[in-house]
């Protein structure tokens, strides 16, 4: 009898741990800073920051996941040039660059006096070289942005490429993980190791735990104003506030807006929002029925109240289209399918469409105040929500892979990722040749401004075909100790750039 | 006895390796891989399953197991798919978190059980003892999660007498640090875990108490709390060692709960993220050496049980 018991226990555990789910990461851009205290910094100081999910493994080459951006780029790694706070391109391991007037050759000058964390200078040849495997290596992240760069050659102190056809993203695309420039043939396991040049070195990786980087002292700019800075991952939105009422950490990201007054009661904490490039999407696979029916898909946008869910988050702000107010080609599309239940409910007569029923299928890392809100909004109007939550893995293969389903929630971080649309074979099942003529204009346009008008205009056709509904725009919510500053506050799921971080001596 | 012990570790390595395969498949039943979360969200599909190739995830299902039993028969659980870290070395290491918080709720919820239980069950009957019975089935049934806000509130926010969450650093080189991180969250287990035991403790005391040789010592002048205590006991102490084994697979469920809500770097949390990694072969390791221990302590109880029960060597 006995016996029989623990077996049954130990399958009883086993089929525990299989029932058992976790998440994956989202991701957002620093931001302009944290007004600073008063006092000196403590330039022995340890800052310790909450972040939600951790990284699978630090290689920033192949493995996908905004939680390896957020911390590694522009900390760790550097690229040729970086974003700044307001999504400005500024030179970063380049002095300076210059492009084209056909917008076909881009010089850029390598800083001299520049060395890895492993005291290896950096030379132009490294540069090449990290452009090079990186456009050559199809198993690299962004490897594809690359694609249109027919040479990549050093010239003394600068480096040139060469394009067959202007490429209006290209710089932007330089200051993510296709620009990062590593040391030649570095024999580090970039899987749990690093090597960059940039003001923080990987000093320790306590995996699913915590990461911690500690200042560069032979960093070749301006030096981190801290001595250590320890990343904390924690999933659980009340532990991270417990753990910030006690001391324990000294910056909240990825804070819960609705807990701003707890976190905010006993003075030690401010809550800083930020804008974000983080798109709520509904995706509507417009290849299923009811769906194919573009007044259906009009109907379910109008029959959901985005004020209502950005009031319930109690931070972001509605957004009518799939570009956000941080990227280029934004437009406020808010007449185009304003909340209306009534209009929603005539839209679905019209379209002979009575008690259908939806299945919304949503990673199960999100909470679920917005699947609740989508029930009752669409009941309103005749329709049954069923909700689907799965892990992560199970929406990859599922939705984005197969794309077999009716509704589906995620959120999308990235920025400057219309790309999407103009796809055919992304899961959003959205096939315009228009948008995509348009989108392919605005690559090969040499004009800033005329890129982002093509951009506006192929984001008005995606809205006005109801191809997806977006449910809002995050916000970037932070909470930072009233001893520190240098915190950035913008899109910080995608960037958390902590160069002038600093904690006050008090 | 020989020959029971011998019959008995038979059936524990074929319990091992009916779980193995068991732990396995349904593991490859789940959807989506490793691959797919690796390329992630943009990533053309020939790039997947260039990422597949590299894994190793393109071989058959049935290869892929001989190949992990093969190298589990000498000891080898592999390395993990994402960081290369040998799955043996980290359970090590996450150990350090989870066997001291699994051994701290045990002696917790045995300092509960034992004298409340022993104590609930002299007073049967009367309204302390009443009451604490009563008081046990309530605490017993209140969740884990629960239980362990409501500590965190009281001893971290409000008193700040212990951390909140996380595990210090340093680990075990700051013992002082490391035990009092590791408190509150044993405390969770431990009253929660105490409390179900207690009554069991209780139940066991009181069917002792109907045995013939304590009515015999009551009958010879001992008061029956003292009958109870003197001869009484050591015969509900057998089943409670059964059961404290059994306590053992109930700690280690609680501890991936606990482990979540604490951020502690235990094996639990580590089962969690891996399994939402899908990192497979890593799960399937820990799974298997989490499984063997549960059989390992079943068989050790078992084995306790004729050593120290005259009547089950006389069967044998």
């Amino acid at each position: 009898m006995l016996r029989r018991t623990t077996l049954a226990v130990a399958a009883l555990l086993t089929a525990g741990a299989l029932a058992l789910s976790a998440c994956t990461s989202g991701g957002g851009t620093p931001g302009p800073s944290v007004s600073a205290s008063a006092a000196a910094p403590d330039t022995d100081a340890s800052v310790t920051i909450r972040l939600t999910l951790g990284p699978s493994n630090l290689d920033v080459r192949e493995t996908a996941g905004s939680a390896l951006d957020q911390i590694l780029i522009d900390n760790v790694y550097q690229g040729l040039v970086a974003r700044t706070p307001d999504q400005q391109i500024v030179p970063a391991l380049a002095s300076e660059y210059d492009v084209s007037a056909d917008g076909l050759t881009y010089t850029f000058t390598v800083r001299e006096g520049v060395t890895f964390h492993d005291g290896q200078e950096l030379t132009p040849a490294d540069v090449v070289w990290s452009l090079q495997t990186a456009k050559d290596t199809p198993t690299y992240r962004d490897s594809k942005r690359l694609a249109g760069i027919t040479s990549i050659a050093a010239n003394g102190q600068d480096v040139v490429l060469t394009l067959a056809q202007p490429d209006s993203t290209l710089l932007w695309n330089l200051t993510g993980r296709a620009g990062l420039i590593f040391k030649t043939d570095d024999a580090i396991d970039r899987k749990t190791q690093a090597n960059g040049t940039g003001p923080f070195v990987l000093d320790t990786w306590k995996q699913g735990d915590s990461i911690t980087f500690v200042r560069n002292e032979d960093y070749w700019g301006e030096k981190a104003q801290v001595a250590e800075v320890v990343f904390a991952y924690v999933p659980d939105t009340q532990a991270a506030l417990n753990g910030a009422l006690t001391g324990e950490f000294d910056v909240v990201a990825g804070f819960d807006a609705t807990l701003t007054n707890e976190i905010e009661a006993n003075g030690d904490f401010e809550v800083v929002v930020g804008a974000s490039t983080d798109k709520g999407t509904l995706a509507i696979n417009s290849a299923k029925a009811p769906l194919s029916d573009i007044r259906v898909r009009q109907a379910l946008r109008q029959a959901i109240d985005k004020e209502a869910i950005v009031e319930a988050l109690a931070a972001g702000t509605t957004m009518y289209g799939p570009i956000p107010e941080l990227d280029p080609g934004y437009e406020d599309l808010g007449e185009v399918a304003p909340f209306d239940p009534e209009a929603a409910k005539k839209l679905l007569e019209e379209a002979g469409v009575k008690d259908a029923t939806l299945t919304l299928t949503i990673p199960s890392h999100y909470p679920t105040t917005v699947s609740q809100i989508l029930v009752s909004n669409l009941r309103e109007v005749g329709i049954t929500l069923k909700v689907n939550q799965v892990e992560f893995p199970t929406w990859l293969q599922d939705v984005y892979t197969n794309k077999s389903y009716e509704l589906s929630f995620v959120l999308h971080t990235e920025a400057r990722d219309f790309e999407n649309w103009a796809n055919p074979d992304y899961y959003f099942n959205y096939d315009n040749p228009e948008v995509q003529r348009l989108y392919a204009e605005s690559l090969t346009a040499t004009d800033a401004d005329a890129a982002a008008d093509l951009l506006k205009q192929a984001a008005r056709i995606v809205s006005e075909d109801h191809a997806a509904d977006w449910l809002f725009n995050g916000a970037s919510v932070v909470a930072v100790g009233t001893h520190i500053s240098g915190v950035p506050s913008v899109n910080v799921n995608e960037r958390l750039n902590l160069a002038e971080l600093a904690k006050s001596s008090e | 006895m020989i020959r029971y012990a011998l019959t008995r570790a038979a059936l524990l390595v074929l319990g091992l390796l009916v779980a193995s395969a068991l732990i396995f498949f349904t593991l490859r039943v789940l959807p989506g891989d490793v691959a797919q979360l690796v390329a992630g969200l943009d990533a053309p599909p020939e790039q997947v399953a260039a990422v597949r190739e590299r894994l190793g995830l393109d071989e058959p299902v049935w290869t892929q197991y001989l190949t992990w039993l093969g190298g589990i028969v000498t000891g080898d659980l592999g390395a993990s798919q994402l960081t290369g870290t040998p799955v043996a070395s980290e359970l090590m290491q996450k150990a350090q978190v989870t066997v001291p918080l699994g051994v701290m709720s045990l002696v917790i919820a045995v300092l509960i059980a034992l004298p409340f239980g022993v104590y609930s069950a002299i007073r049967r009957g009367r309204a302390d003892g009443t009451a604490l019975s009563v008081g046990a089935q309530a605490i017993a049934a209140v969740p884990v999660v629960w239980a362990g806000m409501m500590l965190v509130v009281v001893f971290a926010v409000w008193l700040g007498w212990l951390p909140a969450q996380g595990f210090p650093r340093a680990g075990w080189s700051n013992p002082g640090a490391a035990f009092r991180s590791l408190l509150l969250p044993a405390l969770t287990i431990g009253v929660v875990e105490g409390a179900m035991l207690m009554r069991f403790v209780r139940s066991a005391t009181l069917q002792a108490a109907g045995q013939d040789y304590v009515r015999t010592a009551a009958a010879k002048g001992l008061t029956r709390s003292q009958a109870l205590l003197r001869h009484g006991l050591p015969g509900a102490g057998l089943s409670i060692i059964t059961v404290l084994g059994l306590q053992v697979a109930g700690i280690l469920v609680g501890a991936v709960v606990i482990e979540q809500l604490f951020s502690l770097p235990g094996i639990g949390r580590m089962l969690v993220t891996d399994v939402g990694n899908r990192e497979l072969l890593k799960v399937q390791g820990e799974l298997l050496v989490l499984t063997g221990f549960v059989l390992v302590v079943g068989f050790v109880v078992d084995l306790l049980h004729r050593v120290i029960d005259p009547r089950q060597r006389e069967a044998a």
